[in-house]
């Protein structure tokens, strides 16, 4: 154990007894040298007085030369135990009479000659030289040399004496400070219980005692009130302690309730799920039943109907074309009713497109001129000078022009309707304002709350009178929001409506979706009758009959084929203009046999065009395919599409040589590629500059 | 001869002491009478005179030498320029028995056998140091004798006739002398 980690009690009485011996000793060690130092000064006078002596004594034997005589006289301090030598030199140095205690004294440390008188001390010897004289008279000089054996024994004896003292003197001390030490050490070793007690039993009632008002009676002092602080802090640590527990045992079972709920609320959940699951799949499948019967009944009732204006009777075409009209009806709900559940469900995605605003809207009017003859409207529009293109999905746009129109021929009678076009800047950013006015019913302020929610109508009433889903607001809504636009409605019942609806000129993506390439333009074109081939490819018989008839009669020569492999053995063997792909089909389905159309580069150039009831145009268009339409098929659209793609394929051919495709040489083909290319460079770098 | 070279051989290691370094080998006699010159100087430091025998405190020392002188000119030249208590010495040779009075030391030659007892018997008394070199000197009432033996010079001194002369000789000197006494029995001889 070092020194350091003594108990105090023990440093106490270390200290102490070191104090004390080191004092003692020094006292003793000075008492004892400066008696030593007087003795041995004592013992040189001493010595010099004998020599006094012998000197006198011998000084007559030396005047008659007498040696016997001196002999005899030094002979005489054989009773002086510490003369170890003495000798007498005559005048002339020379040794003259000499007496040694015992014969072991060795002669060589003898000095030869006669030295000065004086005393020295010569190693452990004292010496003195003394001049022997006679009536003033200079004989010769006596050496003396003492072993100071008196001087050597005392300093034994005062050793020991002093060593003895030093022990009883340190017991006492021993003693002493092992009383006095309580003084100081009681109280720190009481300290150290009352602390030890405190720690080890974390019991703060008790108390250190106060012994003396001194350092260590304050530091207990402190102590104590420290305990006290203590306790008072445990009593309120303890309270809070349990309060705590009480929460805590609160908590949990509130945490136990939440739980079980949590337990039932996830089988709701996914009971919910279930049942949601359920519904897509059920309106997927219910889409697409629906929609192959109804494919069939509209074009067989088109064909009829073509056909029947030549052979059939009025009533028979007027029949046909109610069949017609209903089926194109039931279309119409079932595309609303799926378009909101995809809305819904949040896959409605945007295919932005730039486009002339003017010819789109041209497009719907033709396409609604029967409903706004039917209740002998009268339709203004009026396109400010500075409308020109806009980046939208056209499609949206024009179904969304296309609702609000249909419900302004709806609720007008012997009417004016009226759509307003322009563009304006807001916020740095280009904005385009369609206005649709009519002279109709109105709607009032009650109605306008509900008037874009789904399945709402104005009035239940005019569900009976106007017929309708209610949807085609809600979906309007819905597809404005998507493209970041706004809407709204200012009416008054019984004199009309006014929707205003608000587009960006240039609508972004929010995520990096397909975007269709496509240089469309709504100019007019010319059909050009020929004999180009167009492969069909589709499972259903229908299908396949009514595609032929009617690409047939738009000039063309028409294969079809009921499987996707056989699709494409055909393809590569006739090598088509245009080919159109259903994507159901037993075996390889439609998107294989795009990805395999395209993955070979003798019929990657060949523009296919999806005709499928699947509602996928992103993955379509990120195949390679050019158009998708979904069943049943827009016959008008259908041939636009295909006469701009023939119009594409001239415009290519006709740089060169007007030789059929299938002949072209390989340059030829990659100067194609090339174009296309750079078309997609500049939409490439269209988009850039947007950013 | 045997005698002669041990003289030499005492003169060589005493003389250095007197200070007669060139003159030690004179002679023979001068050799042992040298020796004998030094003694009497030595007796002088030790013999202390009572305060009458001189008439002043710087009076000298007077040696009277009775007969023939066998010193020759060793003792003048020994005490030459010595001072003993502030006294010089003063050297005669004695024309007759009387003139003893007038000396503080006497020197008795040999030659003076016939005349011993005579003046003995004339400084009966008197403060006067006798020294003789004749055997029985101190036995018949003279102080001091000298003799020699073992070839070395000896004394030996009455110390009756000193006290009877007045003079107070020093312990130290007793001490290297043999005590002789008139009725003719030896004192112990000390060393």
């Amino acid at each position: 154990m070092s020194l350091q980690n003594l108990s105090i009690r023990r440093k106490l009485i270390l200290i102490t007894m070191l104090t004390s011996s080191i004092a003692l000793l020094l006292s003793s060690a000075s008492f004892l040298i400066y008696d030593l130092i007087s003795f041995r000064h004592l013992l040189t006078e001493d010595l010099t007085t004998q020599a006094e002596i012998i000197g006198y004594n011998s000084a007559a034997a030396m005047a008659f030369k007498d040696e016997p005589a001196a002999t005899a006289t030094l002979s005489a301090l054989m009773v002086k135990g510490d003369i170890v030598a003495a000798v007498l030199y005559s005048p002339d140095g020379n040794m003259f009479a000499q007496y040694f205690r015992n014969d072991k004294t060795l002669p060589a440390i003898l000095p030869s000659r006669s030295q000065e008188k004086g005393y020295r001390f010569e190693g452990r010897y004292l010496e003195v030289w003394h001049d022997v004289t006679l009536n003033g008279e200079r004989l010769g000089t006596l050496f003396l040399q003492s072993d100071m054996r008196q001087w050597s024994t005392r300093a034994k004896r005062y050793a020991g004496i002093c060593f003895v003292f030093v022990l009883i003197s340190g017991f006492l001390a021993f003693l002493v400070s092992s009383k006095l030490q309580k003084v100081i050490s009681g109280p720190i070793v009481h300290l150290e219980d009352t602390m030890r007690m405190v720690s080890a039993h974390k019991n703060y009632e008790v108390r250190a005692v106060k012994a003396y008002a001194d350092e260590i009676g304050s530091l207990i002092d402190g102590f104590n009130t420290m305990l006290s602080d203590i306790q008072n802090r445990d009593t309120a640590l303890r309270g809070a302690n349990d309060e705590l527990q009480t929460r805590t045992r609160e908590l949990e079972e509130e945490i136990s309730h939440r739980k079980e709920a949590q337990d039932e609320l996830l089988k709701a959940k996914y009971v919910a799920e279930e049942a949601s699951r359920a519904k897509s799949t059920f309106l997927a499948n219910m889409s697409h039943e629906l929609r192959t019967p109804l494919n069939a009944i509209i074009g067989y009732s088109e064909m009829l109907e073509e056909e029947a204006h030549d052979s059939a009777t009025v009533e028979t075409v007027q029949d046909l074309q109610k069949i017609k009209s209903a089926g194109r009806h039931l279309l119409a709900l079932i595309n609303d009713v799926l378009d909101l559940s995809k809305i819904e469900a949040g896959k409605m995605s945007l295919h932005l497109e730039t486009f002339e605003v003017s010819g789109m809207i041209e497009e719907i009017v033709t396409t609604l001129q029967p409903a706004i003859e039917k209740n002998s409207n009268t339709l203004w529009v009026h396109l400010a000078q500075d409308v020109g293109m806009m980046q939208a999905d056209i499609t949206k746009v024009r179904q969304i022009l296309f609702n609000l129109l249909s419900n302004a021929c709806k609720f007008t009678d012997h009417g004016t309707i009226s759509v307003d076009v322009d563009q304006s800047t807001e916020q740095g950013q280009g904005w385009l304002r369609f206005r649709v006015t009519d002279t109709g019913i109105g709607i009032s302020a009650k109605q306008k709350e509900n008037l874009f929610q789904e399945f709402v109508q104005a009035d239940t009433s005019i569900a009976r009178k106007y017929g309708g889903t209610g949807l085609g607001l809600a979906i309007t809504h819905r597809f404005v929001q998507l493209m970041k636009g706004r809407i709204g409605v200012e009416s008054e019942p019984g004199l009309g409506s006014t929707f205003t609806v608000h587009i960006p000129a240039q609508v972004k993506l929010e995520a990096v979706g397909p975007i269709q390439a496509e240089g469309d333009s709504d100019a007019n074109f010319e059909i050009k009758t020929g004999r180009d081939t167009i492969l069909v490819i589709d499972d259903d018989v229908a299908v396949r009959e009514l595609m032929s008839r009617f690409l047939g009669k738009l000039g063309f020569n028409v294969l079809t084929v009921a499987s996707g492999e056989e699709g494409l053995r055909l393809a590569k063997q006739v090598r088509p203009v245009l080919i159109t792909l259903d994507v159901v089909m037993p075996g390889c389905d439609g998107w294989s046999v795009l990805t395999k159309l395209k993955a070979d580069s003798e019929l990657s150039k060949i523009p296919v065009i999806m005709v499928t009831i699947v509602d996928n145009e992103p993955r379509g268009l990120d195949l390679g395919a050019s158009n998708y339409l979904i069943k049943p098929v827009d016959r008008e659209r259908l041939a636009v599409l295909i006469e701009k793609h023939r119009l594409n394929r001239f415009k290519t051919v006709t740089g060169t040589n007007t030789a059929p495709m299938s002949r072209l040489s390989h340059g030829q083909k990659r100067r194609e590629g090339d174009a296309e290319v750079s078309g997609r460079e500049s939409h490439a770098k269209n988009l850039t500059s947007r950013r | 001869m045997r005698r002669l070279r041990l003289l030499i051989t005492i003169a060589m290691v005493i003389l250095p002491s007197l200070g007669f370094e060139a003159h030690a080998q004179e002679s023979s006699v001068s050799s042992e009478y040298l020796i004998k010159a030094g003694f009497i100087y030595n007796f002088a430091n030790l013999v202390q005179w009572p305060s009458t025998a001189f008439t002043q405190p710087d009076s000298p020392i007077v040696i009277g030498i009775l007969g023939e002188d066998p010193f020759g000119t060793v003792l003048d030249r020994v005490l030459a320029g010595k001072k003993v208590n502030g006294r010089i010495f003063l050297v005669k040779r004695l024309k007759s028995i009387p003139d003893l009075k007038e000396c503080h030391i006497v020197f008795v030659s040999s030659s003076e056998m016939a005349h011993l007892a005579e003046a003995i018997h004339l400084v009966k008394g008197m403060p006067i140091l006798t020294i003789g070199e004749i055997p029985g000197f101190a036995k018949r009432g003279g102080i001091i004798n000298l003799f020699l033996e073992d070839n070395k010079v000896h004394f030996e001194v009455n110390v009756e006739a000193a006290k009877e002369a007045d003079l107070n000789i020093s312990s130290r000197l007793l001490a290297l002398a043999r005590i002789v006494q008139e009725p003719a029995t030896d004192g112990k001889k000390t060393e």
